[in-house]
């Protein structure tokens, strides 16, 4: 019995090797470089100057603002939608083989393919303004014009909407079919309506799981690189393009800039993983 | 029973873990090695490591088809292409060289302009080893302006010049008629045709260069070349050009509010039709793609009247290159005529030839005169004409972020 934390820890080992060792590997040198301190180069020294500096830059401050809208308005989206589709899942369960399969394609489709899909319907030569054209609603294909590489970042939301929404709505499918179906069948007969048994039984049984869910969303879609890269527009850049370009730069002294962007990322990732564990453990005390 | 054989797993697998992370390394060939002959003998049967950019499908076609089958057939020697940013290979290389890991995986390395001199500072280069090459004084100009320097920085034998690029664009003529000879008929077109034509985002290297041309034409090369690397001082003195672009922004595709990100977006927009104009910096890119059917066959290169930047590019070997000798012959091979006049063979891919044409034989020098630039494309002479050396490796990711500051915000 006194074994059993020692024998657990030892099993946990290897695991931890690999997670840990890649995370503090890489985090740490990125966090001495952020500070300043850069040995390879003869960078010696600590100093905040860095993230001074960056926090008062105009283009460091719009990467911020545009990550973070995408990911509020992204995650929020499919949430929200992705409840309705689970209802809709769970609900009609006889023709559940071809929902299914229609609602789980995009999970097991990679974002890059997911940003080209996006890129070849809405720009401004793509799909859809063809499709509007010819049936007369445009006058011309441009007159579209274009929801990728936009400043607004439209194209960016759609490509992790379209990722998001079916996760989303797996979840919650899954969540109502643990859930007791007598809870419902009680409110039913004490003569509550269907909208009201949604809105006040099963959304505040759902509710940890959807905010859960959403910081999920949240964190992937802030800290992801792929999509804004190939669908967002030049300014303001998400700040993971952001860190890859100051990265990229070939003047060694700029080096600390980079991984200032690169620390913000990591401490919001962080956050957030933080905030994730604590929805779930309340969600646990919920049901 | 079974408890242990888990805990055992698991001690396994740490032990493991903790060895992976322990680098094997095996002794580097190349550096104490005699005359050619034994470092030709050292290199046979080695693999050769090359890492450079790769995003252009016909380069690397070239580099498969062409010059792998030759330098197994040749040299005994295995060639290994790997496509890589240079950026991100050098800083690989950085934290190599911080980790102290003697033993790299690269060989050879596709560089050029600031990213030479970032790697010279960061002393991630082999050398002094062109001096070794017999190709390198047989057949180049050693001490001409594009041998011994790359964007005015001395190369001392870091790195062996392959070939000479050179901002090229080009034009749908059907659909844009008016002849672009210079940046004022380039605000024309842009206002004749709004939305219609853009350019690539600096750092996008096609983009960076045009940018750089248009300085050079507003400003005059010597008047910038000769300022020292401040930013502030660059800012003023590159005020009209900036002032120009800021003036082109409302009719650029878009309206100049977001940017192709590299130049393989601004073609694949140009194959697509959504933009008239495209622009490259390999001078004979378009024969080919009106070839392949991706361009329209109206493609039209051409060059300002007063020219556009062009630079030379180079291979070098990285400081903890495991195969130095093979590297060594591979960059040797790479100046040999043969493989230079095939390079520059535009139904290949076309990239301008760094020899001295007139140290060749006969024989060598027809390999080059046989060849035509192909339809849609400029003549090597005309391209040439008005070329503008690049400005100092150091202004390179300055006027980047200048451009940022200026036109995009």
């Amino acid at each position: 019995m006194r074994r059993e934390p020692l024998r657990a820890f030892l099993l946990l080992i290897p695991a931890l090797l690999v997670l840990g060792g890649l995370f503090l590997g890489s985090f740490a040198p990125a966090l001495l470089q952020s500070l300043g301190h850069f040995p390879a180069v003869g960078m010696r020294g600590y100093t905040l100057g860095y993230y001074r500096e960056l926090f008062g830059d105009p283009e460091f401050l719009g990467s911020l603002l545009f990550s973070l809208r995408i990911s509020c308005i992204s995650s929020a989206l499919a949430v929200v939608l992705g409840t309705f589709l689970g209802f809709l899942l769970f609900s009609k369960r006889k023709k559940e083989g071809v929902q299914r399969f229609l609602a789980l394609l995009p999970i097991a489709v990679p974002h890059t393919v997911a940003a080209l899909l996006v890129l070849q319907l809405l720009s401004r030569t793509g799909m859809l303004g063809r499709f509007l054209f010819s049936l007369g609603i445009l006058a011309s294909p441009a007159e579209m014009g274009s929801f990728v590489f936009d400043p607004s970042g439209v194209g960016v939301i759609v490509a992790y909407l379209w990722k998001g929404l079916p996760f989303a709505a797996v979840v919650v499918a899954v969540v109502l079919r643990t859930l007791d179906p007598r809870l419902c069948e009680a409110a039913l007969v004490l003569g509550a309506s269907r909208i009201q048994v949604f809105w006040h039984v099963l959304l505040p049984l759902l509710f940890p799981t959807l905010s859960s869910t959403f910081v999920l969303l949240f964190g992937f879609s802030f800290g992801a690189f792929e999509v804004p890269f190939l669908l967002g527009p030049t300014f303001p850049q998400a700040l993971p393009v952001a860190a890859y370009r100051a990265y990229l730069n070939p003047d060694m002294a700029s080096r600390p800039y980079a991984m200032v962007y690169v620390v913000v990322i990591t401490a919001m990732v962080l956050g957030l993983v933080f905030l994730y564990g604590f929805l779930a453990r309340r969600g646990e005390r919920f049901s | 029973m079974k408890r242990r054989n888990i805990l055992w797993i698991a001690v396994l697998m740490m032990v493991g873990a903790l060895g992976g992370t322990l680098v094997w390394s095996a002794p580097s060939r190349g550096e104490d090695l005699g005359d050619w002959a034994s470092l030709k003998e050292a290199a046979r049967g080695s693999e050769v490591r090359f890492y450079g950019w790769g995003g252009d499908p016909r380069v690397n076609a070239w580099l498969d088809s062409f010059v792998a089958p030759r330098m197994k057939e040749r040299y005994g020697v295995t060639l290994r292409r790997v496509g890589m940013n240079i950026q991100e290979i050098l800083n690989k290389l950085l934290s190599e060289k911080a980790g102290g890991k003697d033993t790299g995986i690269i060989d050879v390395v596709w560089i050029n302009g600031e990213n030479f001199y970032a790697a010279r500072k960061g002393d991630l280069l082999f050398g002094p080893f062109t001096e070794r090459l017999p190709h390198f004084e047989a057949f180049l100009d050693v001490s001409g302006e594009e041998v011994a320097f790359d964007f005015g920085f001395p190369t001392e034998g870091f790195e062996s010049p392959w070939g000479r690029g050179q901002l090229v664009l080009f034009r749908d003529s059907s659909r844009l008629p008016r002849e672009i000879r210079g940046y004022e008929d380039f605000l024309k077109a842009a206002q004749e045709h709004p939305g219609e034509i853009t350019y690539p985002a600096p750092p996008d290297f096609t983009g960076s260069a045009f940018v750089r041309t248009l300085i050079c034409h507003m400003v005059g090369r010597e008047n910038i070349a000769s300022l020292s690397s401040d930013k502030e001082l660059l800012r003023e003195a590159v005020a009209p050009a900036m002032e120009f672009l800021r003036d082109l922004k409302p009719y650029l595709w878009m309206e100049g509010a977001s940017y192709p990100a590299t130049s393989s977006q601004l073609r694949n927009m140009y194959e697509d039709g959504e933009l008239l104009l495209g622009m490259s910096y390999t001078p004979f890119l378009v024969p080919g793609k009106i070839a392949s059917g991706e361009f329209p066959e109206s493609t039209e290169s051409f060059v300002f009247e007063r020219g556009t930047v062009g630079n030379t590019h180079f291979l070098a070997i990285p400081f903890n290159a495991p195969n130095k000798a093979g590297a060594m012959l591979f960059i040797n091979a790479m100046l040999d005529p043969e493989m230079q006049a095939s390079k520059y063979d535009p139904s290949r891919w076309g990239d301008l030839p760094v020899l001295d044409l007139s140290r060749l034989s006969p024989g060598e020098r027809v390999l080059f005169d046989n060849l035509s630039p192909g339809k849609g494309a400029l003549p090597l002479e005309e391209i040439l004409q008005g070329r503008i050396p690049e400005l100092p490796a150091l202004f390179i990711p300055l006027l980047d972020e200048l451009w940022r500051e200026a036109v995009l915000q």
